[in-house]
This record gives C-alpha cells, sequence and structure tokens, in this order.
C-alpha cells in the first residue's frame, strides 16, 4: 500500500443554521482555507471527490454545483458520494493508491435548514418497507436505546449547517506540505443489513469489524471522535471499538459530521496534539453503516 | 394458483423551503427594477447572468462591486418546441417555445427563456430576440433563472447573427 496521510482539514465555524449561502458559496471559504494551510492551489490537485445529499438540497443533481467551487474548468478528475464526506476521503484515499497523482482534495456540504430532517430521512434511504411507518432518526434512535437499556432520546438531533474540506496527500508530497502529516494507518467501512428488524440493534457489527480492519487495537490510541448521535450511540460505538474514551459532536451537520470527526483525528497529529487518533463517521438508521480511520504521526 | 398482486398506493411529499441567497436577493431587486445584471470576474472578465456570487473558473469570490448591467436583448442560441404531456398539474395546453438567449454583454447563455410573438416554425438559432417586460417578479423564486419580472421573449427585428456570433454557445 501507497503511504497517504491527510496533511490539511478545515471546517465551517460549528453551530450553523438558517445559512442563506447557496452550498457552494459555503464550500468556497472552507476549501480556501484547507489548501491555503499548506501553500497550494486548485491547480496542484490531481484527484477532487465531494459528498452532499440531494434530498438535502431538495433539488436532483444539486451536488453537480458544489464543483464550482473547485475550478473545475478544464476539466478535472472528479467522483461524488452521496454520502458523509468521510467516505468521500475513503474514496480519493483509494485514488491516491493507484499512483499517478499525489494530491487529493475530498469535501462535503450540507444545509440542514430549509427542510424536515426527520421527514427527509424517513424517506430517503427506504422509500419501500419502513416508509409507510414513517420511522424517523429519533424513532430509530428509540429503539435502538432500548435495545442497549439505555433511557430512549426524547428528542432528535440538533441538525446544522456546514462544509468541511480535507487534503490527502501520498509519500514524500505529504512529508513536503506538512511537518506531520497525519499517516492514515488504517481505513475501513462496513454496513450492516439494510433492514434494522434483523439487526441485534444492541451492537455494531459493522464498526467492529470496520474498527478491527483499520487496526484500533494494534497500539494504544491517544485520542478518538467519534459520530454518535446520541449517547447509547458512543457507548455502542466504544464497545464496538474497544475504546474507553471518545469526542462527540455537540450537533449533527449532516453529510459533514464524519468528515469533521475523521478530519479533527487528523488534525490532532498535524497539530501534535496526539501520535495515534481515531475518527469515525456513520450514516443510516441505528449506525448501519461505519467507517473507521486510524492516524498515526 | 398464486393469489393477485395487490397494491398500496401512498402519496409522500416532502416541503422546503426556499432560501434566496443574498446575491440571487440583489438580483432580483433589480430584475423588479428593469435592469439585468451579472457578475464580472476580475480575473479573467467572464460576465455570469444571473450573477454566482463567485466565479468558477477562476474561483474569487465576487460582489456588487463587480455588478454589471446587460442589455434585455440578445441571440437565440438554441430552443426546443414543447408538446405539452397533459399530466396531471399540467398548466400548457399548447405547443410553446422555450430557448437559450446569450444576452448582448452576458459571457453564457441563459436557458428556458420563453419565446413569443412568431410563428414557431419561424424561430431559428441567431435569430435577435429582446425581453417584454411587466410578469410576475413573485413568480419563478426558486433563486436561479430570471425571476418571472420578464414575461417573454420576442423578434426584435434586427439582421440574425451569423453562427461564428454565438456556436460556442449552442448546447
Amino acid at each position: 500500500m501507497r503511504d497517504v496521510a491527510v496533511v490539511s482539514f478545515a471546517p465551517s465555524e460549528p453551530g450553523l443554521t438558517g445559512v442563506e449561502e447557496t452550498e457552494t458559496q459555503l464550500l468556497f471559504p472552507v476549501i480556501n482555507e484547507a489548501l491555503a494551510k499548506i501553500g497550494i492551489t486548485r491547480k496542484d490537485i490531481g484527484f477532487t471527490c465531494s459528498a452532499s445529499c440531494d434530498y438535502l438540497a431538495g433539488a436532483p443533481f444539486a451536488f453537480v454545483q458544489t464543483l464550482e467551487a473547485t475550478g473545475a474548468w478544464p476539466p478535472i478528475s472528479e467522483s461524488h458520494v452521496e454520502m458523509d464526506g468521510a467516505w468521500a476521503l475513503y474514496e480519493a484515499w483509494v485514488r491516491l493508491q493507484h499512483g499517478d497523482v499525489d494530491v487529493a482534495l475530498a469535501f462535503s456540504s450540507g444545509i440542514c435548514s430549509r427542510a424536515d430532517i426527520r421527514e427527509v430521512l424517513s424517506i430517503q434511504l427506504d422509500p419501500y418497507y419502513l416508509a409507510p411507518l414513517w420511522l424517523d432518526p429519533l424513532s430509530f434512535g428509540r429503539l435502538q436505546a432500548e435495545a442497549v437499556g439505555q433511557e430512549p432520546p426524547t428528542q432528535a438531533p440538533a441538525y446544522t449547517d456546514a462544509a468541511a474540506a480535507v487534503v490527502l496527500a501520498a509519500g514524500d508530497r505529504a512529508r513536503e506540505l506538512v511537518d506531520r502529516p497525519a499517516w492514515i494507518a488504517g481505513i475501513d467501512h462496513r454496513t450492516d443489513a439494510h433492514y434494522p428488524g434483523v439487526r441485534d440493534l444492541s451492537k455494531s457489527e459493522s464498526a467492529r469489524i470496520a474498527g478491527q480492519q483499520a487496526g484500533v487495537d494494534k497500539a494504544p490510541v491517544d485520542v478518538a471522535y467519534l459520530s454518535a448521535q446520541y449517547p447509547h450511540e458512543g457507548l455502542i460505538l466504544m464497545d464496538a471499538l474497544g475504546l474507553t474514551h471518545g469526542y462527540g459532536l455537540a450537533t449533527n451537520p449532516l453529510m459533514v459530521s464524519g468528515l469533521i470527526q475523521v478530519g479533527t483525528a487528523a488534525d490532532a497529529v498535524i497539530k501534535g496534539d496526539a501520535n495515534r487518533s481515531v475518527g469515525h463517521a456513520s450514516a443510516g438508521p441505528c449506525l448501519q453503516q461505519n467507517l473507521v480511520a486510524v492516524f498515526e504521526a | 394458483m398464486s393469489e393477485p398482486v395487490r397494491f398500496v398506493s401512498q402519496k409522500v411529499d416532502l416541503d422546503y423551503k426556499v432560501v434566496t441567497s443574498p446575491v440571487a436577493r440583489r438580483f432580483d431587486e433589480q430584475m423588479r427594477a428593469g435592469r439585468i445584471t451579472g457578475h464580472k470576474c476580475p480575473e479573467c472578465g467572464l460576465v455570469y447572468v444571473p450573477p454566482k456570487g463567485f466565479c468558477p473558473i477562476d474561483c474569487v469570490i465576487t460582489d456588487e462591486s463587480n455588478e454589471v448591467e446587460v442589455r434585455d436583448a440578445g441571440t437565440l442560441t438554441s430552443f426546443t418546441v414543447i408538446t405539452p404531456i397533459q399530466y396531471q398539474g399540467q398548466e400548457e395546453k399548447e405547443e410553446y417555445v422555450l430557448a437559450n438567449i446569450l444576452l448582448d454583454g452576458a459571457s453564457g447563455t441563459i436557458g428556458q427563456q420563453r419565446v413569443e410573438g412568431i410563428p414557431h416554425s419561424e424561430v431559428r438559432m441567431g435569430m435577435r430576440v429582446k425581453a417584454v417586460w411587466g410578469g410576475d417578479p413573485n413568480e419563478g423564486s426558486r433563486g436561479w433563472g430570471l425571476t418571472g419580472a420578464i414575461k417573454h421573449w420576442e423578434p426584435s427585428g434586427e439582421p440574425d447573427e451569423p453562427k461564428e456570433k454565438y456556436q460556442e454557445h449552442v448546447l
């Protein structure tokens, strides 16, 4: 495998809601900052991967417009995931393994304040089996809390608006760009079954396997940042990853929260606050999909 | 014999709040005053109508200091005669024309513009058109397009442009 590191991370200001700008305008400053921190420009990027959700924007092909923040003319090599930005980071890591490009940009954006997110999520990913029941993130959260014997939550997470960007670089290029690259020692993502009724909701098998494949337990972890929407999700994740402590986010900027957690874990290594960190992202009902990244100095 | 398949119909709707960005809001105010405006990129000089608040090629932010007015006349670069299918909610009954128009002073076309005042068989690429104002500016409120202030476009009577003048803008 090729050595690949996160060399820069820039999130938008936390807790934004009711933003008036377009998603593209929201992305401009974070992409600018991620590049400016390491003194490169858009022309230095060999591959770009974006992440967003057309269901949040309420418009088909809304994701195409965010490309306007990347300087995509003349045409660039790019891709998009309809997932949290942490999965865009994963695709950028895969792309850098090809060996022909050395620098990649991954970013994500989400504006949650223009729709009822509980309604949107209830039909976004399962318009078939569970849609007639209008199962939403709070219903799922309560089901899972009960499965682990915790007090069921009474409120859905505070959804906020956000954007974030990370820059990845391979080998010597990473060493040129920053003193302490956050080397990706392991990264993996797994998915549990689509239908919650066939899962044991008291644990997260996909998080466990992703953590194992990423090598979380190979050495002590200085700090871990987990995408947990509810306290019980934090407990399930720490159990699945074999951790005793992890930081969560106070709010849930959909599509961006995972990239923020993974980016913050990488940033801890870049800044010298940690020598080994773990970042986690989650998507889907009851922690259905999980991504784990381990960073080392 | 298996049982006949049974169907359940469920109508789903999602409500979204449409938020007009500050750049689009300013553009809308200018449209209500009868002016079509764009932003001119300080680096490459391209004029974006409607303005985006940035140049997507140079990736520089633009604002009111980059605002320019373009003419309410231009060249039709491509068009479609649409036969409205009578699906539920369809308000159009007769065939109509939608066109892309390259406004004088703009660097790119505006799309989906209604063209009236000419037999459909005579609509052509390169035709010069002018705006017919007096529409409802509250229509077309999703934050893109030219809002409803312009009712439609009609032939201006000027000679057609040669294809060299607009061929880069034919989609």
